[in-house]
């Protein structure tokens, strides 16, 4: 179902629980009332058509319309990447090692195999954490600089050098190992980690892993499909109007 | 037991990869991974590294590329690869082809033919038991350890090659691919020894 700015956004998330997370990138809390989300978005000061498409992309990734999500501002696409990134280190990685550390009183006849399973999710957290912070203070930054350049239609000679040694396409194919981590995980949950009698934490750790998993994908196709394209375009741009050189 | 078989359609036309994806229902364990438009960078790569059993490529969607993208997937013993085309399909383009749909064709003949291409690997296929055998737990014994795959293949005096062989094999029956995946399930299997893998872990 294609999502749209007259439906009420209660009936939207009725509809797709997932969505929740989502919206609350956004600063819309649950208790929002019965409005349409296009009036919702309006008191929120929220760009009514992004949020939408960014709803949608989520909701069925068979609806991210690349050329379309390409026409907004790569500082609202950066604010949202960071705000996802944001829901990660400060809810669903503390959600997750928290069910992970109560797995263990389920586990008591294999405690053993009960710490690897946290030294193993500790290393995933301090990958995470190191690719998120190389995006924010390497790459988002470059991103609003060259936006800025082609909006002042000045170019510094740093942001040349950087556009030369460094430009977006270097950063490609880094979530990879961050993805396939999690689908490790989820097979050693599902297959490997030996039955224990109570897997009530085991069944929620499970969920999670889909929720978080479902949400990186959808970041990275963000980051793929329409940052990196757009970054692709800038540079390009500042190259061949801006840089005076030649 | 029934075996999913992984699929990734290339097109970049809607009704298409909805169509296959509804194709591909009718034939068991069969499913869509992933759709790909075509424009993709490194699209090879990309869908090599999702590991399906079949890849289901439009060629107006990929043009130039379309060559050389059947050749690295051709590479991949795992994959076949299936285009799809008309009675106008020009020969220079269906000939790269191993399997082919007919995009003209009724949904019944080609659920046919589809059950006909899954069905010349049934036949084929015959450890069906995702046990690793003991070469390759040996293998996932040193990579657990830390050994790259250089080291692995000196060590057990076997060319990388064939160390990346035998590990692609681990990956697809375990389901697991990162080294770190690996040293869990090495571990919990008393494989290895926790102290002697604390950092790879």
């Amino acid at each position: 179902m294609l999502l749209e700015k007259d439906m009420k956004l209660a009936d939207v998330i009725h509809h797709d629980y997932n969505l929740v997370p989502v919206i609350n990138r956004f600063g819309i809390l649950l208790g929002f009332g019965d409005s349409s989300i296009e009036k919702i978005c309006k008191s929120k000061n929220i760009n009514v058509s992004f949020f939408l498409t960014i709803l949608n992309a989520f909701h069925d990734p068979q609806y991210l319309d690349k050329r379309y999500l390409q026409t907004f501002s790569c500082k609202l696409l950066v604010d949202y990447l960071r705000k996802t990134h944001n829901y990660y280190l400060e809810q669903k990685i503390p959600e997750i090692e928290c069910l992970i550390g109560e797995m263990g009183s389920e586990m008591i006849s294999d405690s053993r195999s009960h710490k690897i399973l946290q030294q193993f999710f500790s290393h995933y957290k301090e990958e995470l954490e190191k690719h998120i912070e190389r995006e924010e203070n390497n790459v988002y930054p470059y991103v609003l600089e060259l936006e800025n350049a082609i909006k002042n239609e000045t170019v510094s000679e740093s942001l040349l050098t950087k556009i030369n040694n460094y430009p977006i396409a270097s950063y490609e194919d880094e979530h990879d190992n961050v993805e396939e981590k999690l689908t490790d995980l989820k097979n050693i949950l599902i297959k490997y980690l030996s039955p224990s009698l109570d897997q009530k934490n085991r069944f929620k750790l499970l969920k999670e892993l889909n929720v978080l998993e479902k949400d990186l994908n959808d970041h990275s196709s963000i980051e793929d499909f329409i940052l990196v394209p757009k970054v692709e375009l800038l540079e390009k741009h500042v190259m061949d109007n801006l840089s005076s050189d030649d | 037991m029934i075996k999913t078989k992984k699929v990734i359609v290339v097109t970049g036309a809607f009704l298409i990869s909805a169509g296959i994806e509804n194709l591909v229902l009718e034939i068991s364990g069969m499913l869509v991974d992933q759709v790909y438009d075509g424009t993709e960078k490194k699209l090879a790569k990309k869908i090599i590294s999702r590991k399906p059993e079949y890849v289901i490529i439009d060629p107006p969607c990929v043009e130039e590329i379309l060559i050389p993208l059947i050749s690295e997937l051709n590479n991949e013993s795992d994959i076949k690869v299936i285009g799809l085309v008309t009675p106008n399909t020009i020969q220079s383009v269906s000939s790269h082809f191993t399997f082919t749909l007919n995009k003209k064709e009724s949904k019944l003949h080609l659920i046919e033919v589809l059950q006909r291409i899954v069905g010349t690997e049934e036949n084929n296929q015959t450890d069906n038991d995702q046990v690793i055998s003991k070469r390759e737990t040996e293998i996932l014994r040193n990579l657990a350890l830390g050994l790259t795959n250089q080291e692995v293949a000196d060590k057990l005096f076997l060319s990388v090659h064939t160390v990346m062989t035998h590990r692609k094999k681990i990956t697809r029956k375990l389901g697991i691919k990162t080294v770190s995946g690996l040293t869990v399930y090495a571990l919990m299997n008393n494989l290895v020894d926790i102290r002697e893998v604390e950092r790879t872990i």
